[in-house]
């Protein structure tokens, strides 16, 4: 169900659209599938916080605690850590010293790969837009979008290895085996839409994230809430074309008469929800067919789409295209849209002279063009927009100056979200005069989840999954805060 | 400022509180130390204030009167008054402990409400305290740690429908809540039931029929037995072992992901011994350590020899990356010890030991000590100062016969090559002679033919600049065909005849085994925070503290001076199956109950600790743990008791009054449906399509991207699952989508996924659009154009069932609406290409349906899951 342009997500209409859902689906919906979706929406109506958690699970849309300002996020993952201090992040005191010993303890990575010699930045800062935020030349299109975006100076996770500081962002805790944000949201939230999976995960062609598949598992959470992997060639989803044979009427009567022998078997055994999510699985999945096809078709957007996003240069081609697809995504009620990139582009222990610009060419104009485009289509209202790694980089060299780069840092680095609820022009936050550590403002892993899970209408602490006799929520009783200080109307 | 205030006045709190020092002991304390407290610092606090040597801050938080005492800032807490204990104040504040991790507000208030009631233990404490955390009596006392105790069996009247210990445990758990047993299933859902469990292959058709004929009354009996003595029994219950032995064939690790070639001896020895229903106590000391039980030197091996060796593959499954390409390779080596213990424990102990690598176990009694004595029973085999590659571990299988037979070979090959090469130089010089002799000036032939001779590094650069002028005097074996034209075919023949003798050669085949170097005795060292580059003290071998009674460790010999090598696993393995274990039994038991009815007694199979789930039945797990070694460890006795008991063999119809009762079936009112593991769907849709290979054993069938960049089978499509290589980092996409596991270390239970790309791959996937049109060419062939014949053979070939009247009639309506819907979209047929033989005749309209059908009955959940 494509998602209403004007969709200010006033009292009214919030309850309205839940149930605009579900007249719009019934003519798709097996009639089992839809019994249960009523009975269940009729438990909800009356018990909007559920108390308890629960036992059966279904992507059936749910109402969060409190009225929601985001109705969907799209995260553009920028795993590898990128360098806050050459690009979001400028310390005049930094290229001052350059050269010199840095002056106090350095929190070093896993190997102690980097020296003591601080190492200005190459790249220049200006200010920008009607804020001023100061963002480095190696941002056009950022700068372009300053005023839409609040950026955080002053995340933190205090973790210098990828894997655990990415788990740490995407999944609440360091250790692997938890369900990420996007299982979390579409856990409390379901799905917005009956054609088209909640969570969709968009892969690099370099490949996957670094720890692969975990980040994007559903952890001990049912499978429902596993990201779909939309791949980056063609075709993008497996198995979504029927063979040529059997398209349209021949495979729908398949699907008929096999929904009759699956319901009638099921008769025989209510209560086995495993059977019943079959059905529904089905259901979503011939649908999948005919929307996906649709979703990922950017033939159907303008000239001026195209360029916006950089799909006329071979350099953005690739992220443009899947930055757009992701808006596509959401405007057809995706809920989680995650971009990855692969082989770790930002890591850049080496060569960040000629590198840095490199990456920053190739997902600057997508990234900015997404926000642009969402703002311009009335969406960047519901739809919130992250762009931040895992870590940054320490403000000291790692190899020759020259030639060499800089080590992880995860003791302090930027972060911005845009949409959603989250004030635009600001910048939040702050490192100290090396852009080493966060000091002002602290923003950790959790308080970043706390706020997200805000946005959505949650209470982080109270949207909570029963594992192992024990209720866990994604900051798991950790100490943080919604960031107050950052919300448009907080 | 601030800081350094409070902590003066507590400073005095501290020293004028000194009536607290005395002990509070209340064995009925709601709150105490031992029950509420310790748990929560053996999580937070012990790894800087209880379980080193050293202390943080010299305090220590293992004694309540040592709390009391305090560290350098005094006394940590103060009786009765918790606003002013320090601890509290350090822990409310965020800063204790400090790192990422924080308690949870309850685990705060408990400590509140302790520290409010004075502080109370529930025994006195002890006058003197050494190194470590020890085990507490309460940790002592958790049920995974105690003895199996065999429960005594209620006693039941003949209409309960008890039929065996099992019927009865259970149903003396059922009758308080008003639940009773379902009536059996019918005989043809028992028949599918027992075949796809035991086998993973369903009943064919001439088994439907005997079975039903079968009314003698002991006949599902009979079935059961027949089915346990099934080849193909050992193929479905060895991949359940495989997943927890993490078997993988390939090394993983690196990117390279090599693959292990003689990996699938170790499968086939996992296949066979189940087949033998080799007693499991038997199973698991070979796998431990059948290179101990077979005398070295490792050379001219008997069969049984053969099979003790490859069983130790157990301990060679997890990856390896130290031959592949690891760019650390102490790390490397460090992580394949690592990923054994992990694969040791969690297969045989139920426990996650992992985390003791670091530090002492947060939540069991499991100190870093204890790990790195487990450890040290695998160091002589794995050891990291003297490592091994997988290349050089292997044993080869020639016999004294082949290997002398084959450097006969080599020697002969030797004499051919000598005689070749012999034979090139003559050529050689022949063709460089009429170069000299095509050379007018004599000298200067004289001159090139010494240069040529002259070896090229010690020629001049005279001699070279002279010697590149006369590129035709650059005569080497690639290019002397060109001065000889008969040479490339004479020096061929050589080459043709060196081929042919090495045919002769035995083929030289390799067994992946465990085994020690004799006379190595490694140290073992307990790793600060479990880094190999910091060794802390020597540790000695030993089992876990907590797996014996107290005063009875194992402890195991450092070298058994009897033999060879240094004995410690075989010392282990004979010790952990000693049938005293508290663990082991119970374990297996679960495993086997899990598969059977989809959940574990202990839902968490692999953590039998407080971090796990406590077991539903503990009395039935006790009984079946018994059970299971007085039957002498065999796993087809216990299999034959679970399948005959009632609670097996129950309907899974659904019942509304139990279902308001116990809607998560917890008390086994019903049998639970469950779906068909990934590798059986995929052989029931080939048993169903009459295309399943019988074969067993034997090398893995290669795998291969497809044009779309899945992975799918590269070799014979026929073949059961288990067959299918399993290389780490191409993992089957049809098989992972129904969760087979994709190989990080070894998979302790399967998720059960429901998803719609797992929908997509069944509606349009190539495998099942094929094997659906087989399995129409089957009915056609088998039926012929009787409609109604063939859908009766369709519906027992799926779904093991005759189908009623009433689904024939409907399945044809179904199949007419397409006919005609197909009669009017015809194929059209491919042109007739020149010189082409006549392209074969498209499918006739009612094929087409009736494959449609196959594929709907393919991907049916009655298919997809079992009753």
């Amino acid at each position: 169900m494509p998602r209403s342009s004007s969709n200010t997500p006033a009292a009214a209409d919030w309850n309205v659209g839940r149930r605009r859902f579900l007249t719009n689906s019934i003519a798709g919906m097996g009639s089992v599938a839809l019994a249960s979706l009523l009975s269940r929406d009729g438990l909800l109506a009356n018990d909007a916080i559920a108390a308890k958690p629960r036992t059966s699970f279904d992507l059936t849309a749910r109402q969060p605690h409190f009225r929601p300002q985001a109705q969907a996020m799209i995260s553009l993952f920028m795993h590898g850590g990128p360098s806050h201090i050459d690009l979001t992040d400028p310390k005049p005191e930094l290229n001052k010293r350059d050269g010199q010993e840095y002056p106090g303890e350095i929190t070093y990575s896993f190997i102690n790969r980097a020296s003591k010699k601080l190492l200005g930045s190459p790249f220049k800062f200006q200010k920008h837009g009607e804020c001023g935020t100061e963002l480095s030349e190696l941002l056009p299109h950022l700068a372009e979008i300053v005023d839409d975006i609040c950026l955080i100076r002053s995340m933190h996770t205090g973790i210098n290895g990828h894997e655990s500081s990415i788990r740490y962002l995407n999944t609440g805790k360091s250790i692997p085996g938890r369900p990420a944000l996007g299982s979390w949201l579409t856990y409390g939230l379901g799905s917005e839409s009956d054609s088209l999976p909640a969570y969709v995960v968009m892969t690099d062609p370099g490949g996957h994230p670094v720890d692969g598949v975990r980040n994007w598992s559903n952890g001990w959470m049912p499978s429902i809430y596993q990201g779909t992997v939309i791949r980056p060639r063609e075709p993008r989803i497996l198995n979504l074309e029927p063979p040529a044979r059997l398209a349209g009427t021949l495979q729908q009567q398949n699907l008929e008469f096999l929904g009759k022998l699956n319901r009638r078997h099921f008769e025989d055994h209510e209560g086995e929800s495993d059977l019943e999510a079959r059905i529904s699985s089905y259901e979503l999945a011939a649908r999948m067919q005919s929307a996906a096809k649709e979703a990922l078709d950017i033939s159907q957007e303008t000239k001026a789409t195209h360029e916006l996003y950089g799909l006329d240069d071979p350099e953005t081609q690739e992220y443009g295209t899947r930055c757009l697809i992701a808006r596509r995504l959401v405007e057809r009620g995706v809920r989680f849209v995650q971009l990855f990139l692969g082989g770790q582009p930002w890591d850049m222990h080496n060569s960040i002279r000629t590198q840095l610009p490199k990456v920053c060419k190739r997902t600057d104009q997508p990234t900015a063009a997404l926000v642009k485009d969402l703002k311009a289509r009335g969406l960047l209202e519901t739809t919130l927009v992250h762009w931040g790694g895992e870590i940054g980089r320490l403000p000291v060299t790692e190899g020759d100056p020259q030639t060499g780069g800089r080590d992880h840092n995860g003791q302090g680095f930027s972060s911005w979200l845009a949409g959603g609820g989250v004030k635009g022009g600001l910048a939040f936050g702050e490192t100290d005069e090396f852009g080493h550590s966060a000091v002002v403002d602290r923003v950790a892993a959790n308080d970043y989840q706390a706020t997200i899970m805000h946005l959505f209408g949650f209470d982080h602490e109270k949207l909570t999954f029963l594992y192992n006799g024990q209720e866990r929520s994604l900051t798991d009783g950790r100490p943080c805060r919604v960031v107050k200080e950052i919300l448009a109307n907080g | 400022m601030y800081r350094v205030l409070t902590w003066g006045c507590l400073f005095f709190a501290a020293a004028s509180g000194a009536a607290s020092d005395e002990e509070v002991v209340q064995p009925e304390a709601p709150i105490s130390f031992e029950k509420q407290i310790r748990p929560i610092f053996r999580t937070y606090c012990y790894d800087c204030h209880g379980s080193g040597e050293e202390h943080e801050g010299n305090l220590d938080l293992r004694l309540r009167r040592l709390m009391i005492a305090g560290g350098d800032s005094g006394a940590a807490i103060e009786p009765g008054k918790p606003d002013d204990s320090y601890l509290l104040v350090r822990i409310r504040e965020g800063e204790m402990p400090p790192g990422e991790k924080k308690l949870p507000p309850d685990d705060i208030t408990t400590i509140e409400k302790w520290i409010a009631a004075g502080a109370p233990t529930i025994r006195s404490e002890p006058e003197e305290i050494g190194r470590g955390l020890g085990i507490t009596p309460e940790e002592r006392a958790y049920w995974a740690f105690q003895p199996v105790k065999r429960p005594d069996v209620p006693v039941f009247a003949p209409q309960d429908s008890v039929r065996t210990p099992i019927d009865a445990l259970l149903l003396a758990k059922m009758k308080d809540k008003g639940l009773s047993f379902s009536n059996d299933a019918s005989r043809l859902t028992l028949l599918r039931r027992a075949h796809l469990d035991l086998t993973g292959i369903p009943p064919t058709l001439d088994e439907i029929v005997q079975f039903l004929a079968d009314d003698t009354p002991d006949a599902y009996e009979r079935l059961i037995d027949r089915l346990l003595a099934s080849p193909h029994y050992g193929e479905r219950w060895g991949r359940h072992w495989l997943d927890v032995a993490g078997y993988a064939d390939s090394e993983g690790y690196t990117a390279n992901d090599t693959e292990r070639n003689y990996a699938y001896k170790y499968r086939d020895y996992v296949i066979k011994a189940f087949n033998a229903d080799k007693p499991f106590d038997e199973f698991i000391v070979e796998q431990l350590a059948g290179d101990e039980l077979v005398p070295l030197p490792h050379q001219n091996l008997s069969p049984e020899n053969i099979e003790k060796l490859v069983a130790t593959g157990f301990l060679r499954m997890g990856a390896d990356g130290t031959e592949s390409g690891a760019d650390d390779l102490d790390l490397a080596r460090n992580q394949v010890m690592a990923d054994t213990i992990k694969i040791v424990s969690t297969s045989l102990l139920g426990l996650s030991v992992g985390c003791a690598q670091c530090h002492d176990h947060r939540y069991d009694p499991i100190s870093q000590e204890d790990y790195y004595q487990l450890r040290a029973v695998f160091e002589p085999a794995y050891d990291w100062k003297n490592w091994r590659t997988p290349s050089q571990r292997r044993i080869s299988l020639y016999t004294d016969e082949e290997r002398a037979a084959a450097a006969a070979v080599e020697a002969e090959v030797t004499a051919v090559a000598t005689e070749r090469n012999q034979r090139q130089e003559e050529l050689i010089t022949q063709a460089l002679e009429a170069e000299v002799q095509k050379i007018e000036d004599k000298e200067l032939g004289e001159r090139l033919r010494t240069i040529y001779r002259t070896p090229a590094d010690k020629r001049t650069p005279e001699d070279v600049a002279l010697f590149n002028k006369h590129p035709n005097f650059n005569i080497n074996p690639g290019n002397l065909y060109q001065y000889i034209a008969t040479s490339r075919e004479e020096l061929a023949k050589f080459d043709e005849r060196i081929a042919e003798i090495r045919k002769k050669k035995p083929v030289e085949d390799f067994l992946r085994v465990m085994n020690e170097v004799p006379g190595n005795v490694p140290e073992t060292f307990l790793f600060s925070r479990g880094d190999h580059q910091q060794p802390k003290y020597q540790v000695v071998p030993a089992a876990l503290t907590i797996t014996a009674p107290e005063g009875e460790r194992c402890k195991i010999p450092a070298n058994d001076e009897t033999r060879p090598t240094t004995g410690r696993r075989l010392a282990y393995a004979r010790w952990l199956t000693n049938g005293r274990h508290p663990l082991l039994a119970r374990v297996i038991v679960n495993r086997v109950w899990l598969h059977h009815f989809g959940r574990g007694i202990v839902p968490t199979p692999a953590d039998f600790g407080t971090a796990g789930q406590p077991p539903t039945h503990p009395e039935l797990l006790d009984w079946l743990a018994d059970e299971f070694v007085k039957s002498g460890w065999s796993v087809k006795a216990l299999h034959r008791l679970i399948m005959t008991s009632t609670v097996y063999r129950q309907s899974s119809a659904t019942d509304d009054a139990k279902q308001q009762i116990d809607g998560s079936n917890f008390y086994y009112w019903k049998k639970p449906v469950i779906r068909l593991d990934a590798e059986i769907i995929r052989d029931h849709i080939l048993a169903s399509s009459g295309a399943l290979s019988g074969a067993m054993y034997g090398p893995p069938i290669p795998v291969k991207e497809d044009f779309v960049g899945q992975i799918v089978v590269g070799g014979d499509d026929s073949r059961r699952s288990i067959y299918i290589q399993q290389r780490r980092s191409q993992p089957m996409a049809l098989l992972t989508a129904f969760d087979a596991p994709v190989m990080e270390t070894n998979c302790e239970i399967r998720p059960i996924s429901t998803a719609a790309t797992q929908s997509l791959m069944l509606m349009n996937g190539d495998f099942i659009m094929e094997q659906s049109k087989k399995f129409a060419e089957r009915l056609q062939h088998a039926a012929g154009d009787d409609v109604r014949r063939q859908l009766q053979l369709a519906w027992q070939l799926a779904y093991s069932r005759p189908a009623t009247e009433a689904e024939i009639d409907e399945t044809i309506t179904f199949l007419n609406e397409q006919v005609a819907y197909l009669k009017e979209h015809p194929i059209t047929p491919p042109a007739k290409k020149e010189g082409e033989p006549d392209p074969p005749p498209p499918p006739t309209p009612q094929f087409e349906a009736l494959a449609n059908l196959c594929h709907v009955l393919l991907s049916s959940n009655e298919f997809l899951y079992v009753e």
